[in-house]
């Protein structure tokens, strides 16, 4: 482990964020959450993330023109798009634009850590999707 | 990795690009010989299911109902195999139900004019007029077919995501350029398509279970809630609604059935004429 | 012949205003075939067998009244034969008469001429006071009586002349007296025939009088039938094909009595009321699958927005049952709290859509239609985000109310708004003004978009059903017809125009009246003059 995961969290509802973000704490992210396109962008530009989590369609600004500059910034960063509405030609879009994975709302908690770990994984420094909590209800396994 | 539906208009030069891709790449290459197990399994002839494939339902062959079942048959089969990753499908016409899916990459061998006349007319050599006539007469029944099945045209090019004529380009430049095809960042598996395709293969095993005794079912499932449509007449509505529940929740992934039961607008206002 | 029709439906129906639609039509149609019936039959047949029974009545008037005239100068013909045998036998007694007192001839032939003259007079004495009048009459039997007595007391003279001493002298006398009866006779006669010839002239130019004149009133009558019944088909035909019309363009109002009478038009009336019956069950169920048709359009940008809701309440749910132990009363509230709040802004989401997809009959109020259209703009709002369009609603003024269906104006608007959607592309702008008309007493609502607008040869068969520029699969082709339906249901209509590159406008007119527009006259036809 090499330590904690750099992660932005970009969605304009606020709850995902208030939500997703003790939730990734607990695998070993270091989340910060954004509503405000302009202002993740900003931040992106600050820092380098190790995984950025964003929705595709907001208002100001698309969610695949966050994945072109955060791609631009750090060709390595992991960034994982979920979207209201999937369509197949957005999908290959995002994928085309290099997005590492494109998950569909609503999702769990847990679809979304899976992802992560994978990600985590991807970028050599695996981290474990199961919480230590042994009460944590758990999906049925994804499978890749 | 992707997976791919390989489909061609002749059947031998469909196999042989699909089983040379298939090698290229380490998959696997599903072609028809899985419709002997889907036969064994629904208690069927297996040359019926061919028949489905290739034929449309007349009074003399396959009855509608049995053509709809056959072909929900082996696309739940399909699916199934599609779902394992790593294939190669054809034959199965997985290109008419796989649709909106990202991550399989759809494509359509056109043999030579020339050739395919050949081999439809089994060897014989036929005037360039009537082996024209005999290709476009077989294009027809193909279309229509497929519109007849699928509600989708076959013979439509932007049914593909490539299509390749073998008139001009080689097979190995053919399989060649699958290969690669199979390496484009777009054709990707990801969380999302991984999921419309699980969706697609539980929704089509729920419509097999269904289909016995509503044959006009549509199923679409999303996650673990599946949601069923048939047409129906308000007093059977009810009873329905309870027997779909019951079969479509004895699946162990399924959790939520929602049945909607849609008003035949045209039976009943037939019967309000009455 | 014929009252004014499609006016009455809005002299009443301030009452009933809803109905079921099919089933007041329905009712309607049963009333108005009823009202069709009452009437008295006057069928065309017995018309057009009247007419010529009438013809060839006046034809025998005609032929009788000139075998009258004919037989009228038949007789007067024979009589001046008469009145010139009498001329010839009186005349030719005065030249015996002549001769006698010239050369001393006999007499008798003078008598034998005097007694054949008589024997005329005699016979024909009737028809002689006919002609000449009593009076006349007598003068001439008179004259001739004396003539033939002195004719006579000169042949006893004659006789007796030895024996006579002043035989002379009394022939003499005789003779003038003779001359002057005899004279006197000859220009009676004379006279008479003089009379019976202009009698003759008279009759035979009455005769031709009555000829020309019945030749022209049978002319006229002709004519005048000729009009009548023209008038009677033609006059029917021109209603039915202003119904026919009105029909083709959505007004589903049964063809009322248009006269006093019924004929065969009316079988014909009866049976294109129950066609309408049928086509406007049939127009139900296209409205309505078109419906659902808008809907399925909506549901993309629906399912967008209602994924994040549903996204929040998964997310939360999930996170309180996994944390749960750990968190607060407080945080486990705002949890529960956030779930619920979510809950209802799914509800919101699609409350909208599922009342727009309710199946509802056909019902009547006063509209505010700024409101209306921002109903429906609202119903479309997800689609329009979707697309990325900015949307603006202008209404100028304070506008008076419309009578309609709401649902269904609902369904007409959204159908522009989504082709106006489907006509403009990403970061384009749509108008909806809403104005008062041209004409007077009604609005108009014009949907403007800036899009690549429609070609000039297609745009006068947009409203046809069926037809479409979207691709195979993507639209039915009946979204306009079907709202031009609609609107012309409410008593208005749409109207395109069209600047290619520009962009379109599509203006509805609908009437203001505080009245209902005819969508459904069963409740308005019973006070309806028959």
């Amino acid at each position: 482990m090499a330590g904690k995961l750099e992660l932005l969290l970009l969605d304009d509802e606020p709850i995902v964020g208030k939500r997703l973000k003790p939730a990734l704490a607990k695998i070993g992210c270091n989340v910060e959450v954004f509503e405000d396109p302009k202002q993740a962008l900003d931040r992106i530009h600050q820092k380098t993330f190790d995984i950025v989590v964003t929705d595709i369609r907001m208002d100001e600004i698309d969610g695949l023109e966050i994945l072109e500059h955060v791609l631009r910034k750090s060709p390595r960063t992991k960034v994982i798009m979920i979207t209201g509405y999937a369509m197949m030609a957005v999908a290959r879009e995002a994928m085309e634009k290099g997005a590492y994975d494109f998950i569909s709302k609503p999702f769990t908690p847990d679809d979304l850590r899976k992802v992560i770990a994978m990600a985590a994984q991807a970028l050599g420094s695996p981290i474990d999707s199961e919480t230590a909590d042994p009460e944590e209800p758990s999906e049925p396994a994804e499978t890749r | 990795m992707p997976v791919v539906t390989l489909s061609s208009d002749s059947h031998p030069l469909g196999r042989e690009i699909a089983v040379r891709a298939a090698t290229a790449l380490g998959y696997d290459c599903v072609d028809r010989e899985i419709l002997k197990a889907v036969a064994e399994r629904h208690d069927v002839p297996e040359t019926d299911l061919h028949k489905a494939l290739d034929e449309s339902p007349s009074p003399f062959g396959i009855s509608s109902k049995n053509h709809a079942r056959y072909l929900a048959y082996i696309e739940e089969a399909a699916l199934a195999v599609l779902l394992k990753d790593n294939v190669v499908c054809r034959g199965l016409a997985a290109h008419l139900y796989v649709r909106g899916i990202s991550h399989v990459l759809k494509i359509r061998i056109l043999a030579d004019p020339q050739k395919l006349a050949g081999e439809i007319s089994s060897g014989r050599t036929l005037s360039f007029e009537k082996a024209s006539a005999l290709l476009k007469r077989r294009e027809g029944f193909r279309r229509r077919w497929s519109l007849a099945a699928y509600r989708v045209d076959e013979t439509d090019p932007s049914v593909y995501d490539m299509v390749i004529s073998l008139t001009r380009i080689d097979p190995d430049e053919a399989v060649k350029t699958i290969v690669e095809t199979t390496g484009y960042r777009k054709f990707k598996p990801m969380t999302y398509s991984l999921k419309c395709l699980k969706d697609k293969a539980l929704a089509s095993r729920v419509r097999v279970t269904l289909m016995e005794q509503f044959p006009d079912v549509t199923v679409q499932a999303d996650g673990s809630s599946v949601v069923v449509q048939t047409k129906a007449l308000e007093r059977e509505k009810q009873k329905r609604t309870e027997v779909i529940k019951k079969l479509a929740g004895e699946f162990p992934e399924v959790a939520a059935v929602e049945v909607q039961i849609l008003p035949d607008i045209f039976r009943k206002a037939a019967e309000s004429f009455r | 012949m014929s009252q004014k029709e499609g006016n009455p439906h809005h002299d009443l129906a301030d009452q009933a205003m809803s109905l079921e639609g099919r089933s007041g039509r329905i009712h309607a149609v049963e009333f108005t075939r009823k009202a069709l019936l009452a009437r008295r039959r006057y069928s065309l047949r017995l018309y057009i067998y009247l007419g010529f029974f009438l013809i060839f009545l006046i034809a025998v008037g005609v032929a009788t009244s000139m075998m009258l005239t004919m037989d009228v100068v038949e007789k007067k013909l024979r009589f001046l034969e008469i009145a010139n045998e009498y001329m010839l036998e009186i005349r030719q007694a005065r030249r015996f008469e002549k001769n006698f007192f010239l050369h001393g001839t006999n007499l008798n032939d003078a008598l034998e001429n005097v007694y054949q003259a008589k024997q005329i007079l005699n016979d024909n004495k009737e028809e002689l006071g006919k002609i000449i009048g009593k009076d006349s009459q007598s003068i001439i039997l008179f004259n001739f009586i004396r003539y033939e007595v002195l004719l006579k007391r000169l042949v006893d003279l004659e006789q007796t002349k030895r024996n006579n001493p002043d035989y002379p002298q009394r022939k003499k006398e005789v003779e003038s007296e003779l001359s002057r009866y005899g004279q006197e006779m000859v220009s009676l006669a004379n006279h008479l025939m003089k009379k019976e010839k202009e009698a003759l002239s008279e009759a035979i130019l009455r005769s031709r009088h009555i000829h020309m004149y019945s030749l022209v009133f049978l002319l006229f009558f002709l004519v005048l039938n000729a009009y009548l019944l023209g008038s009677r088909i033609l006059g029917t035909i021109g209603r039915f094909s202003v119904h026919a019309k009105r029909i083709g363009s959505g007004d589903f109002t049964p063809i009322p009595p248009g006269r006093r009478f019924r004929d065969e038009f009316t079988d014909l009336a009866i049976e294109i009321n129950q066609m309408i019956r049928e086509l406007e069950s049939r127009e139900a169920v296209l409205i309505q699958s078109h419906k659902m048709r808008a809907i399925g359009t909506l549901t993309a940008g629906v399912a967008h927005e209602l994924n994040n809701p549903i996204n929040n309440i998964t997310i939360t749910a999930h996170m309180l049952l996994e944390d749960y132990d750990h968190l607060s009363d407080e945080e486990r509230k705002e949890m529960v709290r956030d779930v619920v709040n979510e809950a209802g802004r799914s509800k919101a989401i699609i409350s909208d859509l599922l009342d727009f997809a309710r199946e509802s009959g056909t019902q009547l109020e006063p509209l505010d239609l700024p409101e209306l259209l921002r109903e429906t703009i609202h119903l479309a709002s997800n689609q329009i985000r979707l697309s990325g369009i900015n949307i603006e609603l202008q209404s100028r003024g304070h506008l008076p109310r419309i009578h309609g269906d709401r649902q269904q104006l609902r369904q007409a608007f959204l159908n522009l708004i989504l082709n106006a959607v489907d006509a403009s592309s990403k970061g384009g702008k749509i108008q909806v003004l809403l104005v008062p008309a041209d004409e007077p007493g009604y609005v108009a609502v014009k949907m403007v978009d800036f899009g690549s607008g429609i070609p000039e040869h297609t745009l006068d068969s947009i409203f046809d059903p069926f037809f479409t520029t979207k691709t195979s699969g993507k639209g039915t082709g009946l979204g306009l017809s079907v709202s031009q339906g609609i609107v012309a249901k409410h008593g208005g209509r749409i109207l395109a125009s069209s600047v290619q590159g520009k962009g379109s406008t599509f203006t509805v007119t609908l009437p203001v009246t505080t009245i209902p527009a005819d969508i459904d006259s069963g409740d308005n036809l019973p006070g309806r003059p028959a």
